[in-house]
This record gives structure tokens, sequence and C-alpha cells, in this order.
């Protein structure tokens, strides 16, 4: 007999009453999955808030009308069929049939076209869409339209994508919240409802699952196939301390850890109740972001000068611990082992670092020893570590670091700031893409470069600009690739950003839950305890 | 009576009247005083200033002599030899980013005891202007208070991360962060003190007769708060070392480029179960010091205010 | 006393407003953005300003305090800007555990403390008595996350006694929620057993030396009831006091003691929603904890009378 439960049982018995309590426990316990993920789900609208914790535990309340499998294609989800006419501007998509929302009301497509309305607000490719819009309605109960101006390629990829904001189906009441404002209810038609009154943001989030969904019939592959969920209950733990969270899974406290530190990998496979595997193959792009609008930034060269000492194997080792096989060299601005992965003209990574010629290149950029604010978010592990190293490398080469530690709240304000670095502006900031997003320029916001219109550095480089719009035109993957190494080459030269390397998290489980696979975000569907 | 019993020592010539009789010396019963002098009747009067002195003497002299303590640049990164154990090259073993652990342990005494004396000798100088003040002026009194309580209602560590929240990691704004947060319990001490001391005959003597209030604070009221202030102020010192580990641990401390005691258990914690050397080295260091604080403290307590001693 | 005690609670207004008006300034010139951090790290500019326009936040200093203080003045904390839950529902949710956390510290620490002090007084001079106080000067001395990882590495870990991590209602049985609180309490308790350890010694050492306690020798009295009932109940007061004020001590011990041991209260709460930048949150937050302050320091004025009767309101 345990220890533990040996306690147990005899306080059980002493405090009488509660004598049944464990037993109700444990039986709760095989149909409960314990899963302690990667942040706090501080809000639960996938519209209005991006972060990834958010999408993920929407994935679970909402389903979407189509999903990507592991090789990037959109596969059909809600929907059933759809139809696209020969000059390809105008879509109809039929529903399948038996949707159901939480409250038992019936999937409309009524519902489908508020909820696209919303999203494409705030979604880039949405608003790409939203800009060739014609017309959008719902032709009857289960089928809407989607006119188009001009063809885009992409359409079907942008209803399925898993990139944030993920176009989630909401009954149309909610999907008529303002995109800027929270919904306030959480109905879906996913395959599992959200347990609303057990949420304590920053502790706990609970799903039960809904049994009116009917899953496809295919096999689950990534966001496509049939979503089944193998418990009856998944609960969400947030823990923010790693060394805790590392003790619980050891004692079976939890079954699943989305983001164990790779240091402690080495303690937990020393357990033999415990699986380890890569989490998101796609993995992590480390970003060391420039502000272009100000000096000493604002001059390529400056750029170049830091990209020439940005020495990948010192960040990532920093970032991701001593496992080498968890990162990547990348000579590219796209994921490697994807499609679009492409070292074109990118001898200012891959080559031998330099700090001579990275002096050199400061020196004719006019720079004159003046600070240079670097924000570090000291609450983000990954986020510290890079801009530790960089204060090193860039210390070296003669840059006057000011070396602003703070919070990722305040680094989020900051950085939207355009003034001088002197009003309360700032020149480099650090921070990760999912390598997911770095697969293609669709949601490659790091890398658009469209002047002050851009993301926070506004980068102006019309040689980026013009690649992605090829991609957007491309209807083969040579042409598709050939755009993205045009973008690449001319990235390279003006660095928008300089990447700090690719870099993977595994993911750890205990051995009694199964069907746990990588993925670009945890799914639950296929999982089951034992 | 012969003259052989005469006590020996007499002036001689000395004539005794008859019936007077002269006592005889008796064994000295109680032993010669023999006062203890110098060091070593100090360390027997007062063993606990003694030890923490002697402990936070060695943990200044670390500070002040870090760069000749074998040490190498506390802030050299190594990623390629990250988390090494212990060893002959790297006595504590090396950190996630691969710096060396005892460097950064014997250099963040530095910032440890900067911080403890910083808010020590701020809290207790701001406190103690407020303090005097309030307690001399009715009207400042009740505003002050009311602010002061306020302040106070606040758990000091809560109030000093919403501060840290405000501004960037550096240990001046450590330092701010703490100071702000302790000064409400200096400035209530040193009031009470003024207060108690106000209603003595020989002040209320001194205010009857005119005399300025300067010279009543500089002649009466300031000898007598500075034993009880002194002693708070020690107990502020090991708070304020604590609280900046606390507030590094919470991730709202000294920034990462400068290695304290603080930073290096925060950064050390997540592996706390695979490298325990990593929170251990710094939490002995940190804990040792705060001792040392402490028992000094203690001590000057005994010492300064024996009333306050049985009290506390 | 009825009078004493509204005169103290309305006492306490003028505090809470210089509490509401410290933390709301102090956030207002807080550089942070909530905005940004909802919007995440791949939204547009233009969202987040869209966003911090939606939040209210754009608007000036004295309309959103009026505002926000007619809000209170109706019993309403606002809204969490994050998860757009009303902030009293988000603090009733985190109250039970931290309420337990506390409590149970309380009572562990006056178990155990009280007697400790006891004993070190009755036998002064002792090793006894030497070993109690450098306890008390030691758990002054270690930081709480320190003892915290130290019992959870010995007793949860490689022991397995006792869960690592998380809370258990009361509602689910007494045992499972005390087994997860036995830990964390101990953490806590440290600092606080050490401080109400060294007041008891001291507080007993000057009753022994009273005149009554001698007579009471005299008259034959044993020497346990000498220290438990006469001396203790004289000493009570400074006691109970210290009690009081270590209550602030406990609240800024909790922060880390939630964050190690993973309890959802209150602690968290707070360190989460500075962070984030949660104003509504903080400010609902912070309020509370002023108030439970001030509140515990009335009780503790109104059990002098209780412990010594020569004190009358």
């Amino acid at each position: 007999m345990h220890r533990r439960s040996f306690l147990q049982s005899g306080v059980a018995v002493a405090a009488s009453g509660t004598l049944a309590a464990p037993a109700l426990a444990q039986r709760a316990a095989a149909n409960t999955l314990r899963f302690v993920p990667q942040a706090n789900l501080a809000n639960f609208d996938p519209i209005w808030g991006t972060q990834f914790v958010v999408r993920n535990a929407s994935m679970l309340v909402w389903d979407t009308l189509y999903g990507i499998d592991d090789t990037f294609t959109p596969r059909r989800q809600m929907v059933e069929s759809e139809e696209v006419s020969s000059d390809g501007l105008t879509w109809t998509f039929r529903l399948r049939e038996g949707l159901r929302w939480h409250d038992n009301e019936p999937v409309r497509a009524a519902d489908c076209v508020a909820s696209l309305e919303r999203w494409m607000v705030r979604d880039g490719m949405g608003q790409m869409i939203r800009a060739l819009k014609q017309e959008l309605v719902a032709v009857d109960d289960r089928s809407f339209r989607l006119v188009l101006s001009a063809p885009f390629p992409k359409l079907l990829l942008a209803l399925g994508k898993n990139n944030t904001p993920v176009a989630f189906m909401m009954p149309e009441r909610m999907a008529r919240t303002d995109p800027f404002q929270q919904i306030t209810e959480y109905v879906g038609s996913g395959p599992m409802r959200f347990n609303r009154d057990e949420w304590v943001p920053g502790a706990r989030a609970t799903w039960t699952r809904f049994d009116g969904y009917v899953p496809r019939e295919e096999a689950p592959n990534w966001l496509s196939g049939g979503k089944r969920i193998g418990v009856e209950r998944v609960e969400w733990i947030i823990q923010p301390d790693p060394a805790t969270a590392a003790a619980a899974l050891q004692s079976g406290e939890v079954d699943w850890w989305e983001t164990p530190l790779t240091d402690l990998i080495p303690v937990l496979r020393r357990n033999r109740n415990i699986r380890i595997d890569i989490a998101d193959p796609l993995g992590n792009v480390g970003c060391l972001r420039f502000n272009h609008l100000h000096p000493p930034f604002n001059d390529p060269r400056a750029r170049q000068a830091v990209a020439w000492v940005v020495n990948q194997p010192d960040f990532m080792r920093a970032v991701v611990g001593g496992d080498d096989a968890l990162w990547r060299q990348m000579s590219s601005f796209f994921t490697p082992g994807t499609p679009n992965y492409t070292e074109a003209g990118s001898e200012i990574a891959s080559a031998p670092r330099d700090a001579a010629r990275a002096r050199q290149l400061l020196r004719e950029s006019g720079y004159n020893g003046e600070p240079v604010t670097m924000l570090v978010a000291q609450d983000l592990a990954v986020l510290s570590a890079m801009g530790q190293v960089a204060n090193a490398a860039l210390t070296q080469i003669g840059l006057n670091i000011d070396f602003v530690a703070t919070d990722w709240g305040t680094v989020g304000a900051r950085r939207a700031s355009r003034e001088p670095r002197a009003n309360g502006g700032w020149n480099i900031f650090f921070t990760w893409f999912a390598g997911a997003d770095c697969t293609n320029p669709s949601s490659y916001l790091g890398l658009r470069a469209h002047g002050t219109n851009a993301w926070f550095g506004w980068p102006d480089d019309p040689a980026i600009e013009a690649g992605r719009l090829k991609w957007f035109d491309a209807t083969t993957p040579a042409e598709e690739l050939a755009a993205c190494e045009e973008i690449n080459r001319a990235a390279m030269i003006s660095q928008p950003f300089t990447p700090t390397g690719f870099y993977q998290a595994y993911q750890a489980w205990r051995s009694n839950v199964s069907g746990v696979t990588p993925g670009p975000l945890p799914w639950f569907w296929g999982v089951t305890k034992s | 009576m012969s003259a052989s019993a005469l006590p020996p020592g007499l002036p001689p010539g000395l004539v005794i009247p008859p019936g007077l009789a002269i006592a005889q010396p008796q064994p000295d019963v109680i032993p010669d005083v023999k006062p203890r002098t110098g060091l070593g009747g100090f360390i027997w009067r007062y063993p606990t200033i003694a030890l923490g002195g002697v402990l936070l003497g060695l943990m200044l002299a670390m500070a002040l002599l870090a760069p000749f303590l074998w040490t190498v640049d506390p802030a050299a990164l190594a990623p390629a030899q990250r988390l090494r154990d212990p060893s002959a090259q790297n006595w504590f073993g090396t950190d996630m980013l691969g710096r060396d652990i005892y460097s950064r342990v014997v250099y963040g005494a530095q910032v440890s005891l900067l911080v403890g004396f910083a808010v020590a000798l701020f809290a207790s100088g701001i406190g103690l202007l407020i303090g005097l003040f309030s307690g001399f002026s009715r009207l400042a009194d009740a505003v002050i208070m009311r602010v002061m309580d306020g302040l106070m209602s606040i758990p000091p560590i809560l109030l000093a991360i919403a501060l840290m929240a405000l501004t960037r990691g550096s240990v001046g704004n450590v330092i701010l962060a703490i100071t702000v947060a302790e000064i409400p319990r200096v400035s209530r001490l040193v009031r009470g003190v003024v207060l108690s001391l106000r209603e003595q005959p020989y002040v209320e003597a001194a205010i009857a007769s005119g005399t300025p209030t300067w010279k009543i604070i500089l002649k009466h009221i300031l000898p007598n708060t500075l034993a009880p202030l002194t002693v708070q102020a020690s107990y502020i010192c090991a708070a304020a070392m604590i609280t900046e580990a606390i507030l590094s641990f919470i991730g709202a401390g000294t920034p990462p480029t400068i290695p304290s005691w603080g930073n290096i258990m925060a950064e050390g914690r997540a592996l706390w179960q695979v490298f325990p050397q990593i929170v251990l080295f710094p939490a002995v260091f940190l804990s040792i010091t705060v001792l040392a604080v402490n028992l000094l403290g203690d001590g000057l307590r005994d010492r300064l205010d024996p009333r306050l001693a049985r009290r506390i | 006393m009825w009078a004493y005690i509204l005169r103290r609670i309305l006492a306490t207004i003028p505090v809470m407003l210089v509490v509401a008006l410290f933390v709301f300034s102090l956030l207002y010139i807080a550089p942070g953005d909530p905005a940004a951090v909802i919007a995440g790290d791949q939204a547009s500019p233009a969202d987040v300003e869209r966003i911090r326009e939606s939040l209210g936040l754009d608007r000036p200093y004295l309309v959103r305090f009026g505002e926000w203080i007619g809000q209170i003045l109706q019993g309403n904390l606002g809204t969490s800007i994050f998860t757009n839950l009303p902030v009293s529902h988000m603090i009733m949710q985190r109250v039970e555990p931290t309420l337990s956390l506390m409590v149970v510290t309380l009572i562990l620490s006056l178990v155990v403390a009280v007697p400790m002090g006891v004993l070190a007084a009755a036998r002064q001079g002792t090793n006894t008595d030497r070993a109690v106080m450098a306890f008390a000067v030691l758990g002054f001395s270690v930081p709480v996350f320190v003892v915290a990882y130290l019992l959870a590495y010995v007793f949860a870990l490689e022991l397995e006694w006792l869960p690592v991590q998380g809370y258990t209602p009361l509602s689910e049985g007494l045992w499972p929620w005390f087994e997860n609180l036995i830990l964390p309490s101990i953490a806590l308790g440290t600092v606080y057993i050490a401080l109400i350890a060294r007041i008891t010694r001291a507080t007993m050492l000057e009753v022994l030396s009273q005149d009554y306690i001698r007579t009471a020798r005299a008259k034959g009295v044993g020497q346990r009831a000498i220290l438990f009932v006469h001396a203790l109940k004289n000493a009570a007061v400074p006691i109970v006091t210290v009690v009081g004020i270590g209550i602030a001590l406990l609240i800024g011990g909790a922060v880390v003691t939630e964050s190690v041991f993973a309890i959802p209260g209150l602690g968290r709460l707070t360190v989460d929603a500075i962070l984030r930048r949660d104003y509504p949150v903080i400010q609902g937050v912070v309020l509370l904890f002023s108030f439970v302050y001030v509140l515990v320091n009335l009780v503790v004025d109104l059990l002098y009378t209780l412990f010594d009767p020569r004190i009358r309101y």
C-alpha cells in the first residue's frame, strides 16, 4: 500500500462521512484528462484575443468550415461540399447535416455568414477577402454564397488555417458582437462544451464532452477529420511554475504537460510512466526585431551589422537548453522542413560570424555610440534568454545597449510607440513566431514590410511586398517557392528582423494516456486515458 | 591587649584608645572584578552583535573584494557549457546560460547588500522626517497618518510589485519600490516616539519656555529616537534583502544582466529538481546575510534599548 | 463599545479612499498596456488601438477615476479587462483557497509558536531557549520559496506523503482539502512562527517576573497552570497585536506560496493581474486586502478587552 493512500484512508475514516470521496474521485479521474497548457486562459474569445492559448482552447468549443491536415491542405470540416464558378469569383458552400450548437439549436448558414464577417475584420487573410468581397449571404439554412471581385486562390486555406485568428463558427447572436469587444457566452458546435461556471482564470478551465457532436467519418488529421473525444472531461490546470508542473506530472497529479522545460526532460525521462515527444514539428522562429523608423536601425547597414553577429547556436542553446536535437540553424526566414524553406541569398546568416565586418558596417551606417534601447521581457524565459545573449553579442561590436528589463505587458505597450528612444520609444525587442505562421507569407506579420502600416518596427521594403503578392497569386507549389525565394533574398538584405534560430519543444504525458500526436497545437480528439 | 594584636599597616605611633577594638581584616569574599575589556569582553557581553558583525563583515568583504576572489566575469555567457555541475573550474557549477555561478554569487553580494543598506538608510531617513513632522504638526498629522494607514494596509510585497510594474527592472528602482513600501512603518514608529516624548515633563517644559522646535528636536527628540530607529533599520535591511529576492522570484526585480542572489535563484528555480545548487548556493548566502543582520539588530536592541528588548 | 466599533469602521473610509486614489493613480501612470497584451503578438498596431478604445482606456484620468469610484459606491468592483468577468466574481472564486491557506497557517503557527515561546521563557537561558531563539532568527532569514521547494521536494516528490501542488475545495472532503494545505502552510508559516514565538517568549518573560506570578508560585500553583493559565492570559495582548500586524506579512508570503504550490488564490490573481495590467482586478484586490487588514486590526483591538478587562472602549 502506498504511503499516501494509507494516510488518506486513515484520516478519511477519522473524518467519516468523507469515506466514499476517494473512490468517487478515482472513477472520475479515469474519464478526466488533466492538461497543463502553455499559458493561462485569461480570456475566451478567439477572434477578439489572438493568443495561441485562446486559439487552442477554442478548438474544443468551436468548429471550423475547413481544417488543414498535416500537408497544409485544407479539408472539409463543417462543410459538406463547395462549388466554385469557373471564373473563380462565386463560391457556394453547403454545410453538413445534423450540426448542432451546444444549446441544441441547429447550425444555420446565417450563423456562418455572421461568423465570417466578424473574423474578416481581424484576420490578415480575412481582410484581403473582405477587400474583394462583393456579397456574402445565406442562400438557405444550409448553404451560403461568397462573391468576390477577383479570384482569391487561397480562400479555403484562409478558412481552414490554424494561424490566429482562426475562422471559428459561432451562433449568429454571438457573431454579431463587435470584433473589438469580447463575446459573453461560449456556445459553439465543437466536440466539447465549455463549463463556464468552473472557469477560474489563472487557475483552471474545464470542458465536458458534447454528446450532440457529429464527427466526420475520416480519421482525424490535425484540424481535419473526425474529432472524436475519448474522455468525458478535459481539465486545464494552469501552472506557471515549471518546477511544480514537473513534479505534478511525475506524481500523476496531471496527465499531460504541453510545454515542459527542456532542461527538465532528463528527469521526466527517468520516470517510466512518462512519455515524451516533440510537441510541434513546425516549431518556433526566434525574432530580434528592429525599429526601422529611428537611428541606428533605420539604416540597413546597422541591421546587417547585427545580423552578422547573431550566432544562432548561442541563442538557441540559451533558449532550449542542452538538447541539440531541438534546434536548427535557419539561414532563412521560412520554417525549416516545410515546402517554402529556402536559403536564397542568405550568406549573412549562414557564413561564419564576423564581428569585424559588423563593426565596419556599423561605422558605415554612421553609428556614433548613441544608446540603443533593447526591450527584454523578464516574465517569458525564452525572451529573457534571447535578450541576454543579444546583449553580449551587440555590446561586443560597440553598440551601446540600454538593457530595459521589464515584463511582456510593458514590452507590448512600448513597442507600439513610434517615438525616438528618448521619448519612450525603442530600438530592439524580442519575440518568437510560431513556425506554422512562417511557412508562407499569408500570416507572416513579421515579414510584412509596408512601412508605417507594417507590424511593430515598421520596415519598408517594396521588394518583400512584391514577393508577397506573387505568392498570393501563385497557383502551383513551384510558383509559391519562387515567390518565397524572392522574399527571402530581399529580406536578407533589408533585415526586417533577424531570425535567432528555429527551435522545437517537447510535450510530455503519462503513459496511461494514448493518442497524443505532434502538431502545431495540442488537439484532444483521439486522445484516450485508461 | 598587646601591640602584636594590632593589625599591620597602621601608622606607627598610633595610640589605640582603650575600649576600641580594631576589626581584623576579613578575607576578600567578592573576587576581584576583572573587567572584561577589549574584544574578548565585547564578544562575551554581546555575542549576537559579535557573531552578526563578523558574518556581515565577511559578506561585505566578499562584496567589495569580488574581483579578487578568483571570480570571472559574472555576466560572461557561454551557452555551450551550460548547466555544469560544480567542478574545479566552476566551483558552484554553471547556470542556464553557462555563466559561472560562483562568480555570480560573489558579485551578487554587492546587489543584495546594496539593496538592504540603501533601503534601510532611505526608509529610516525619510520615515524619520515624516514621523518628526507628523509628530509636531497636528494638522499635518491627521493627513499624513491617513495616507500612511492607507499605504500600510497594502501588503508591502504587493506594493513593491506594483511599483516595479511602473518602471523597468533596475537596482535603483528595486530600492525605490521597497523603500516606499517600508516608509509607513518607520514614520509610525518615529511618530509614536515623538508623541510619547512630547508628554515628558522636560519636553513640555522646553516647549513652554519657548525653545524653538528645531532645538527641541535636536536636543530631546532625536537622541531618543535614534535607538529604536537603528534597531528598526536593521530589520528593514533584512526584510529588504528578502523582498528583493521575492521580487526577482516573481520576475519583477533586478534585471538579469546584473547578478543578484534574488535573480540567480529566480533563474534557477525552474531547474530546482535537477540542479538544486543554482538555487541553494545563493539561498545559503542570502540566509546567512539576513541572519547576520537580524543578529546584529537583536544585539543592538538589547544594547541600545533594554526597555524595547523586553517588549519585543 | 458599539459606538467605538462604529467609529472605527467609519474611520476606515478615509483609509480606503487613500488606497483607492493611490492605486488608481499608480496604475494610471503605469506604462504597460492591457490592450497590447490582449491583442497578442500577431495583432497589428491599429488593432491594439481599437481594443484600447473599446476598453475605454483612452479616456482622461478624472473621468475614469470618477466612474470607478461611482461603481464602487454601488458595490460594483467593475469587470476584468481580460476575462470579461465581474471582478467580484473573480475574487469570490479565489477567496476560499487563500482564506483556507491563511486560516490553516494561522492555526498552525499559533499551535506551534505559542508553546515554543512559553517553553523558551520557562526555561530561559537553557539550551531549549537557545534552540527556540535560534529557530526564530533562522525563520526570518530563509526566503519563503526556498522553504517551499525544500518541503515539496522532500515530502511530495521523494517520500510521496503529500501532493505536490493544487487545491481541493473543502466541499470535496476534509482530508483532500487539508492534505493540499499542509506543505504550503508550513512554508508560509515559518516566518510567522518565528515572529510569534519571539513575541511570546519576550512577553512571557516580562509577565513571569510580575508579583502576582510569584504569589501564585508561593501559593503552590503548579508550573503548568502558572505558565498557561496565569501568565499566558496576561501575555495575550502583545501576542494578539503581532498576529494582527503579521496578517500583511502573511498576505505577502501567500503570493509566493500560492505560486509555488499552484494554489488558485488571491495572491496569484494579484500578481497575474499586475503583470497583465488588468486594472480593475488589481484595484479590486488591493482594496479588498486593505479592507481585510483594517478589519483584522479592528478585531485585534476588540480582542484586547477580552484578554485585559482593564481596557474598555
